[in-house]
């Protein structure tokens, strides 16, 4: 039983976890580094630690630190949150080796699913159609190059450690990808500490479209559907809904049914998010196992009432699922906008400093995760994310709605956020019509979609 | 160890004049530094044996950074005054202090004062500037977090200078 749990991360993630803690009658202590001792989660802990300095390499990506935090301040647990140390296979096996419970899949799952292009190959055997790609890790730009001409451009190159959309880069000559490659590797090793990249063919129009999956140490597991993660700005997810407005029923129940089958009988366990590219015809191919708690899992909460974090303490700590598919129940829809410090006037340049004036919104089917309060100093040093405002209502056109008013009356003030931008999102025939891919943005670009946010925004 | 301000200024009752510089620096200033510290006083001066003793509070020295957050800090404000510069733990850990690391000790710049122990490996907490130590803040085997306050140092000014004129035996405090 989990009875203490140092939380290793920051914002909102931390605020999620304590939360969850809270709720489980668990007592958490939240670790931070010195930008952070302001910090939401540790103005409500009842207990914080600080682990280092600013920068998160010897912070919040470092594992001695962490640990070291944990046994100092008696927890017998580690909740990672995303991003930083939460993939990471060999802190989850320091982690254990220190008797203390990593709140995620168990070392030999992480490091059998560490390697994307190793779980490309896990999956594939199990049957799931995988986007075609490189096979194995690039070793260097001649086999790169060599890898590209068999798969066949436009290609994106990906790292094999990597999330988030960080070291990635479409290329679509040779000339592209050797310059794309010293990038990707520089970006994945700042990332991740690790820079070895794969090849994936690059699918014209698609859609991006992930599954939930809940799964104990003894092999029961459960999906909670799916999510459609296709708004995105270069590879960096901005809106998330569910159910998706692209595939039709008998689609998705077989995608979420694969998914589950596949994540069950290749061994994985905890929870995870299995992405998929879905074409214009309903197919899907397999991209990627995210062995971690997501950014968007709450659109998944709204849907089916399933309390993901709570459960994923559950499930590290040993205990059994405790129930199978037919007891999850997937109710209207649900749409998630990520609040981002980021001027979308200025190619969304991430944005630092102090918020003067913070007011959520409210009403039914509103739910807000933030870090923000009035007066909170958003430090230069991490990911822009300052929250999500998550829509529940009861079919799409109704969350839409129910969107727009919402994002009315969200005020951050004293630092630019992208809430303009989510509300042109709001107000874009393609979006609304459902029928978009990945490329919307990219495609018809930020300006064009800025033209559009309606002259009657004052709240 | 203790960071308590002493109460009784010890005099010295050497008549040699060397023996009473080693008396001074190894009684009666550590004794004074405290007192001093504990005072609201600029500036201290005693008078004995033929000595005469004035310590002076840097008022250049940098303030500390404020340590909220810490779990030691927390409700009771930051225990370092805003006096000196302090050792801060360079991670989180359990501390180790050297056994010279005690009040009134004079330490410079980059002398090593003990270690913290992140699971089984030592990082050095290290003097950030020449002075005395004037509080230690942790115990030997605590649990301390990064940043976290160790012991405090003094920039003092001493001065010593033979005084004729000084005939009596006893300290006397004298408030500038």
């Amino acid at each position: 039983m989990i009875e203490r749990v140092l939380i290793a991360n920051r914002g909102e993630i931390a605020v999620r976890i304590l939360r969850a803690c809270r709720s489980m009658g668990i007592e958490a202590v939240v670790a931070h580094s010195e930008a952070d001792t302001e910090s939401r989660a540790v103005r409500m802990a009842d207990e914080s630690i600080c682990i280092g300095p600013a920068e998160s390499a010897r912070s919040y990506l470092s594992a001695a630190a962490v640990i070291s935090a944990a046994l100092v301040s008696g927890c017998d647990a580690i909740h990672p949150g995303y991003g930083f140390l939460s993939e990471d296979g060999g802190f989850a096996e320091m982690t254990r080796a220190h008797d203390l419970t990593f709140i995620g899949p168990s070392p030999e799952v992480l490091e059998r699913f560490a390697s994307k292009a190793g779980t490309r190959e896990l999956v594939a055997a199990q049957g799931l159609p995988v986007v075609p790609g490189s096979v194995g890790m690039l070793r260097d730009d001649a086999h790169a190059l060599a890898e590209a001409e068999r798969v066949g451009y436009p290609l994106l190159i990906k790292p094999s450690a990597g999330g988030g959309g960080k070291g990635m880069r479409m290329a679509r000559t040779p000339r592209e990808l050797q310059q794309a490659l010293t990038v990707c590797r520089s970006e994945a090793r700042a990332a991740f500490g690790d820079d070895s990249l794969y090849l994936e063919k690059w699918l014209e129009q698609t859609r991006h479209v992930e599954v939930q999956v809940l799964i104990d140490k003894y092999g029961q597991g459960v999906h909670i559907g799916e999510r459609d993660c296709s708004v995105q700005r270069r590879h960096q997810k901005l809106v998330e809904e569910s159910p998706s407005p692209a595939i039709d029923d008998a689609t998705r129940v077989e995608l979420a049914e694969a998914a589950i089958r596949v994540a069950v009988a290749a061994g994985y366990q905890n929870v995870g998010t299995l992405e998929f590219l879905v074409d214009g015809e309903g197919r899907y191919f397999f991209i990627e196992i995210n062995a971690r708690i997501q950014v968007e899992h709450p659109v998944t909460e709204m849907l089916s009432g399933i309390d993901i974090v709570a459960e994923q303490i559950r499930l590290a700590a040993g205990e059994k699922l405790g129930y199978g598919q037919e007891a999850v129940r997937l109710r209207g829809h649900a749409i998630e906008f990520r609040i981002n410090a980021e001027d979308v006037k200025a190619d969304f340049q991430p944005q630092a400093g102090l918020v003067e004036h913070y007011v959520p919104p409210g009403g039914a089917g509103i739910r807000m995760e933030t870090h923000l309060y009035s007066g909170y100093d958003v430090p230069p040093y991490y990911d822009s994310l300052l929250g999500k405002l998550i829509i529940w209502a009861p079919d799409r056109e109704a969350a839409m709605a129910r969107s727009r008013v919402a994002l009315r009356e969200l005020l951050v003030e004293g630092i630019e956020t992208n809430i303009p931008f989510h509300r042109a999102i709001l107000e874009d025939e393609t979006f609304l019509s459902g029928g978009f891919d990945t490329n919307l943005l990219d495609r018809k670009g930020a300006a064009a979609f800025l033209s559009a946010v309606p002259t009657d925004e004052q709240a | 160890m203790s960071d308590e301000p002493v109460g009784q200024v010890p005099a010295s009752a050497s008549k040699e004049p060397r023996d009473g510089l080693d008396a001074l620096t190894e009684e009666v200033l550590p004794a004074l530094i405290a007192r001093l510290r504990a005072s609201r006083l600029g500036e201290l001066e005693v008078r004995t044996d033929g000595w005469r003793i004035r310590l002076r509070r840097d008022g250049t020295a940098t303030l500390p950074r404020s340590a909220s957050g810490s779990p030691a800090a927390d409700g009771a404000g930051d225990p370092v005054d805003l006096i000196g510069s302090v050792a801060r733990a360079p991670a989180v850990g359990y501390f180790m202090p050297l056994p010279d690391l005690v009040v009134g000790h004079s330490v410079q710049l980059g002398d090593l004062l003990g270690s913290i122990d992140v699971l089984g490996i030592v990082q050095d907490v290290t003097a950030p500037s020449d002075g005395i130590i004037s509080r230690v803040l942790a115990e030997d085997g605590q649990a301390v977090e990064y940043g976290q306050p160790l012991a405090g140092i003094d920039p003092l000014e001493a001065e010593f200078e033979a005084d004729d004129t000084a005939t009596g035996s006893e300290a006397e405090v004298v408030d500038r």
